[in-house]
């Protein structure tokens, strides 16, 4: 008797067991990114965000038994190898994308749509959002960055209306939110734009500060990578034309969309880049909280340096996945199957109650329908003895363009 | 001439007309028609992915591409540093097409044999405009003018309106005789029609080869004032070489446009160029064959070093950023190796290989 109800134990265990394991499925999170070639500097770190927030998501077990399989590959800023890479990402039945590049999600953007995937690209460019209902801006449009900066500009400027030059990437990337800010002195912010440069690859940029100076150009809004900016910087730091305070008279302050800024810039210009304001969606390590708590605690987990460990672009690429596998939780709490549909309404009802805190940024992502710029506030940063300090709390543009 | 054409010893020529056949003999005719049916076969018989139908319908495009540069550049003799915005401009031409009439007109989904050729030949008025320099400029002075058409053609793209800035111009998908094109086939679709386009291309350069007009434009490379003497018209062969470069530049293009259901400006650059050029010396600089083995080399190289590269990102210390640095180092090395050891590029091993079973089982 105790032999017969032993073996129907131990079979009942194996059934249970034989259960559970056939039921634990594993979801595919893909991300195709420049690793390697242009922008590595902020796509190598995006990668090990990814990469480590998937790791702990399967280790704090998100979705109980279900694993996620993170599948990451290098494009070199290349958008024929980023097309490759999505097609294997299909063959591979991802339910969701993680994309890179504007020129990429651009290019992209009809096969999101026969797809019916939802993407989240590291490009925040307003026109991905154009004529496009499945890519997700992870913050607020480099549009919006850029009319944020320049309410702040108008705000705080002293004595009539500010004269701003805008210093942008010689791109679509770079020109997208030069016709939304001249939309925003249009209906009312009252700023002046003097002149709009698109730098090339000069290494130096003396003759185009002189001339902006002899315009009376006070503020230059940059909207383009760090390294061009860091020789912006250091060239007004040579001239002796950097503002120690905001808006110093005789002087000029440098102000900068995301991808201008981190820690990155510091480096490339340790001591010019002081009184730098650079705005973005995200926590900073240098503003310690839950959020960059979390961060570090992940960073030093899975072993990463301290530079990746504070890079806003390790928080950037975490931020994304966080968001990716949220989605794939709610829709498991939901009782729904995991697959491209539920993920996109489990995104489009991030909104109200449900909208999602990952801690990571400065407010919450909320998406709707209408509504595909995940977080909507802002915070300014500000470079202080070396390190971004936060200045002000995170705010909405008055102006704010919606695609 | 043997008797017997399948024989592949013996055979020599009695007339200038059996010199220029395009098969010496009829087990290379067999061999052909076999390489053909075999590469029209396959599919069919092996699961491919679309990742790798994308990678071999690349490869295929860059043949037509390099077959037009390899009659400027290795029959002609005439070196041609924008190759690539040749190809940009049949690319753009279908972009413009699509962006003029809507993306899923009619005229582009149904009629696209007609709209690659009618880039191509865009690309041929180009190529004869941008080889107008040809009648007066030689060697590193036509490159340096080639080189000019790169730059405004990039600079026109990127600040142009009309293109978009650089950025992507869509094209809708196409019909065939069994329906719309999805996703799904897509691929697998333009792997026949551009294998199809690079079959019809080759013949009709091998064809040209054995024309007046073919042997011209080599007369014209190993000496102009010999083939002006001869009654030959150098000005006129160096335009017409690049207007038929620009020719198969543009269907590349066309065809490019197509397969990624867009045209942006980041295919179409220097590097891009300068690619080209690579393929066509390793391929065999004035050899058909090599036009087929450059591209297919160098994009294999591309797409190992790029594995490459991307597992070295594992363990190659990131702020040195070395893993960025193995794709160029790799491409430069590749195309020095070559010009040193093996100017006559794949081609010459090809030759190598057909004279050692030509021969057999004698060495001599």
């Amino acid at each position: 008797m105790r032999k017969m109800l032993m073996v129907t134990t131990i079979g009942l265990m194996a059934a249970c067991f034989a259960v559970s394991t056939a039921q634990a499925e594993t979801y595919k999170l893909a991300i195709s990114l420049a690793i390697t070639g242009p922008t590595s500097d902020a796509g190598a770190p995006y990668a090990k965000g990814v990469e480590d927030y998937v790791k702990y998501a399967n280790d704090e077990k998100m979705l109980g038994d279900d694993m996620i399989e993170v599948l990451i590959r290098d494009d070199q800023y290349k958008t024929d190898v980023t097309k490759r890479n999505f097609e294997e990402f299909l063959d591979e039945g991802i339910p969701i994308y993680l994309n890179y590049s504007t020129g990429s999600t651009l290019a992209l953007k009809k096969d999101f749509e026969e797809e019916k995937i939802a993407t989240i690209p590291a490009s925040f460019h307003a026109g991905n959002l154009v004529d496009s209902n499945y890519i997700f801006l992870p913050i607020q449009s480099y549009s919006n960055q850029v009319i944020a900066l320049s309410e702040y500009v108008v705000e705080n400027s002293k004595g009539g209306v500010p004269k701003v030059a805008m210093f942008i990437h010689p791109s679509a990337f770079g020109r997208g939110p030069v016709e939304d800010t001249k939309g925003a002195v249009e209906k009312g912010l009252k700023m002046d734009i003097v002149e709009v440069v698109e730098h090339g690859k000069d290494l130096d940029t003396t003759a185009t500060l002189q001339r902006l100076m002899s315009k009376g150009v006070q503020y230059i809004i940059c909207h383009t990578v760090q390294s061009p900016v860091a020789v912006l910087l250091k060239d007004a730091e040579r001239l002796g034309i950097v503002a120690s305070s905001f808006g110093e008279e005789g002087k000029i302050t440098f102000l900068g969309a995301h991808y201008t800024g981190g820690n990155d810039l510091i480096d490339l210009a340790p001591t010019a880049s002081e009184n730098f304001y650079w705005t973005t969606g995200y926590t900073l390590t240098s503003e310690p909280g839950p959020g960059t708590d979390l961060q570090l605690k992940i960073a030093k987990k899975y072993g990463r340096d301290d530079k990746t460990a504070n890079s806003h672009n390790y928080t950037n690429g975490m931020m994304v996945t966080q968001v990716a596998i949220e989605s794939m939780r709610r829709a498991k709490e939901h009782g729904k199957e995991i697959n491209k549909e539920t993920l996109y309404d489990e995104l489009n009802a991030m909104n109200g109650d449900n909208a999602y805190d990952p801690l990571t940024t400065t407010g919450p992502v909320t998406f709707s329908k209408d509504d595909h710029e995940g977080v909507d506030k802002l915070q300014i940063y500000r470079v202080t003895d070396g390190v971004f300090k936060s200045v002000g709390e995170p705010f909405v543009p008055k102006y704010v363009v919606k695609n | 001439m043997a008797t017997n054409r399948w024989l592949a010893t013996g055979n020599f020529f009695t007339t200038y007309k059996e010199e220029q056949r395009i098969f010496l003999t009829n087990i290379d005719r067999l061999c052909l028609w076999l390489l053909i049916a075999a590469l029209y076969a396959w599919p069919f018989f092996v699961e491919t992915s679309n990742k790798g139908m994308l990678v071999l319908d690349n490869i295929l495009i860059a043949m037509v591409a390099i077959l037009g540069l390899n009659l400027v550049t290795g029959f002609a003799g005439l070196i041609s540093i924008g190759h690539a915005a040749f190809v940009g401009v049949g690319a753009y031409t279908t972009a413009l097409i699509a962006s003029g009439l809507g993306t899923d007109h009619v005229f582009l989904t149904h009629a696209w044999p007609l709209v690659i050729i009618i880039s191509g030949l865009v690309g041929a008025v180009f190529g004869g405009i941008v080889g107008l320099p040809a009648l007066r400029l030689k060697h590193l002075y036509l490159a340096i003018a080639t080189l000019s058409f790169q730059m405004i053609f990039q600079w026109v793209i990127n600040f142009s309106k009309l293109f978009n800035q650089g950025q992507t111009m869509s094209v809708g998908r196409v019909f065939w005789l069994t329906g719309k094109i999805g996703r799904k086939d897509h691929y697998l679709f333009w792997y026949f029609a551009v294998l199809t386009i690079v079959v019809i291309s080759g013949f009709l350069v091998r064809n040209l080869l054995r024309t007046r007009y073919g042997r011209c434009l080599v007369a014209v490379r190993d000496n102009d004032r010999a083939a002006d003497a001869m009654g030959m018209h150098p000005g006129f062969t160096k335009v017409y070489a690049f207007a038929l470069a620009g020719f198969f530049a543009g269907i590349a293009g066309s065809l490019h446009c197509y397969l990624y259901r867009g045209a942006g400006i980041e295919s179409f650059t220097l590097h891009q160029s300068i690619s080209y050029l690579a393929m066509a010396i390793v391929g065999g600089l004035g050899t058909l064959s090599g036009s087929f083995f450059g591209p297919a080399a160098i994009r294999l190289l591309d797409l190992g070093v790029e594995n490459l590269s991307s597992w070295a990102t594992n363990f190659l210390p990131s702020t040195m950023n070395i893993a960025t640095a193995l794709r160029p180092l790799t491409f430069g090395l590749v195309i020095v190796l070559f010009l040193m050891f093996e100017p006559r590029g794949i081609a010459n091993w090809w030759r190598i290989i057909k004279s050692y079973f030509k021969l057999w089982p004698f060495k001599y």
